[in-house]
C-alpha cells in the first residue's frame, strides 16, 4: 500500500507549474519596457501536447521512427511565446494589468496548494499517532 | 535551476529601471547646459538628450550559443541595458543675444531636452519599478509559504 497516495504527486505537480509561473510573470514584468519582447506564457503541455496530436500525427511504419513531439515525462508543461499581440508602439506586447492579475492568482494558488499539501501531512501524522 | 531565479530577474529590472530613472534625472539637470562638450571646430555644443536601450536578457545569440553548446538549460532572464544612446534630433534654437555662447546673430544653441517628454519618462520609470517591487514580494512571499511545507 501506498503511504503517500497520488495527490501528493500531483501537488507537487501543482506546484511546480505555479513556480515555473512565477519566474515567467516575474520575466514578462521586468521585460515591460523592452522594445520587441513578447510575452511568455505558461501551458500544460500534456493538454497542448495531446491538441497537437489531434491535428498534427506523424505516418510511422516503422516503429522506430520518431513521432513529431517527444515529450519528457518530467515536466508536464511548457513555455510559450504569444507572438501575434502588440500592445505597444514599439512592438512589446506585455499587458501589465493581465501580468498583475496572473501574480496574484498565482500566489494565491500557490498558498493554497501548501495549505493543502500540509493538510495532507497532518492527516498522515493524525493516523501514524493513532488518532492521539 | 536556482530558488531565487524569480528573485534575481525583478531584481534586474529594479537594476534597469534605477539607471532609467538616473539618465532621466541627468536630462532634466542639463536641461540649460550649452557647454557638455567640445566639437572638432573647438566650439563648445550643448548637451544631447541621453536614452537607456533595454533588452532581454538571454535572448541574444550570445547566450543561445551558450545554451546550445553547454546543452544546461542555464538561460539567465530578466532585462538589462545594452546601451545609452543618444538622441540625434536638432538643437533647439533661442533668440538670446546676452548670452555668452550666442553666435554671432544672437542665437543660442539649447539642448535638445523636452521636459515634458522627461517627466512623462520619469512616471513610466516609477510604475514600471513598482511593478517589479510587487513582483518581488509576490515571489518573497511564495519562497517564505515552501518553507512551511511540512511544519
Amino acid at each position: 500500500m501506498n503511504l503517500f497516495s497520488g495527490t501528493i504527486q500531483t501537488l507537487e505537480g501543482s506546484l511546480d507549474f505555479a513556480s515555473a509561473k512565477n519566474r515567467v510573470i516575474s520575466n514578462n514584468i521586468a521585460n515591460v519596457d523592452t522594445p520587441g519582447y513578447k510575452t511568455k506564457d505558461v501551458t500544460f503541455k500534456r493538454v497542448f501536447d495531446e491538441e497537437l496530436n489531434v491535428s498534427f500525427q506523424a505516418k510511422q511504419t516503422q516503429p522506430r521512427h520518431i513521432p513529431f513531439s517527444q515529450e519528457n515525462p518530467q515536466q508536464p508543461f511548457q513555455i510559450v511565446t504569444k507572438q501575434n499581440t502588440t500592445y505597444n508602439h514599439n512592438g512589446n506586447n506585455v499587458d501589465i494589468d493581465k501580468e498583475m492579475t496572473e501574480l496574484a492568482k498565482n500566489q494565491i494558488y500557490y498558498q493554497s496548494l501548501v495549505d493543502r499539501l500540509n493538510g495532507k501531512f497532518n492527516n498522515l501524522q493524525t493516523v501514524i499517532k493513532g488518532g492521539r | 535551476m536556482s530558488v531565487f531565479h524569480a528573485i534575481n530577474t525583478s531584481g534586474s529590472a529594479l537594476t534597469a529601471q534605477r539607471l532609467r530613472m538616473d539618465v532621466v534625472s541627468s536630462n532634466i539637470a542639463n536641461a540649460q547646459t550649452t557647454r557638455a562638450s567640445v566639437n572638432e571646430n573647438g566650439d563648445y555644443e550643448p548637451y544631447r538628450r541621453k536614452m537607456v536601450v533595454m533588452e532581454p536578457k538571454g535572448e541574444s545569440f550570445q547566450s543561445f550559443l551558450q545554451q546550445a553548446t553547454h546543452s544546461a538549460a542555464s538561460s539567465s532572464q530578466g532585462v538589462k541595458v545594452s546601451e545609452i544612446t543618444e538622441d540625434q534630433t536638432p538643437f533647439k534654437t533661442v533668440y538670446n543675444p546676452n548670452h555668452p555662447d550666442a553666435n554671432e546673430a544672437g542665437y543660442v544653441h539649447m539642448p535638445n531636452v523636452d521636459p515634458l517628454k522627461e517627466m512623462v519618462d520619469l512616471m513610466s520609470t516609477t510604475r514600471s519599478y513598482e511593478a517589479n517591487i510587487t513582483s518581488l514580494n509576490a515571489s518573497k512571499n511564495m519562497l517564505m509559504k515552501a518553507l512551511e511545507i511540512g511544519k
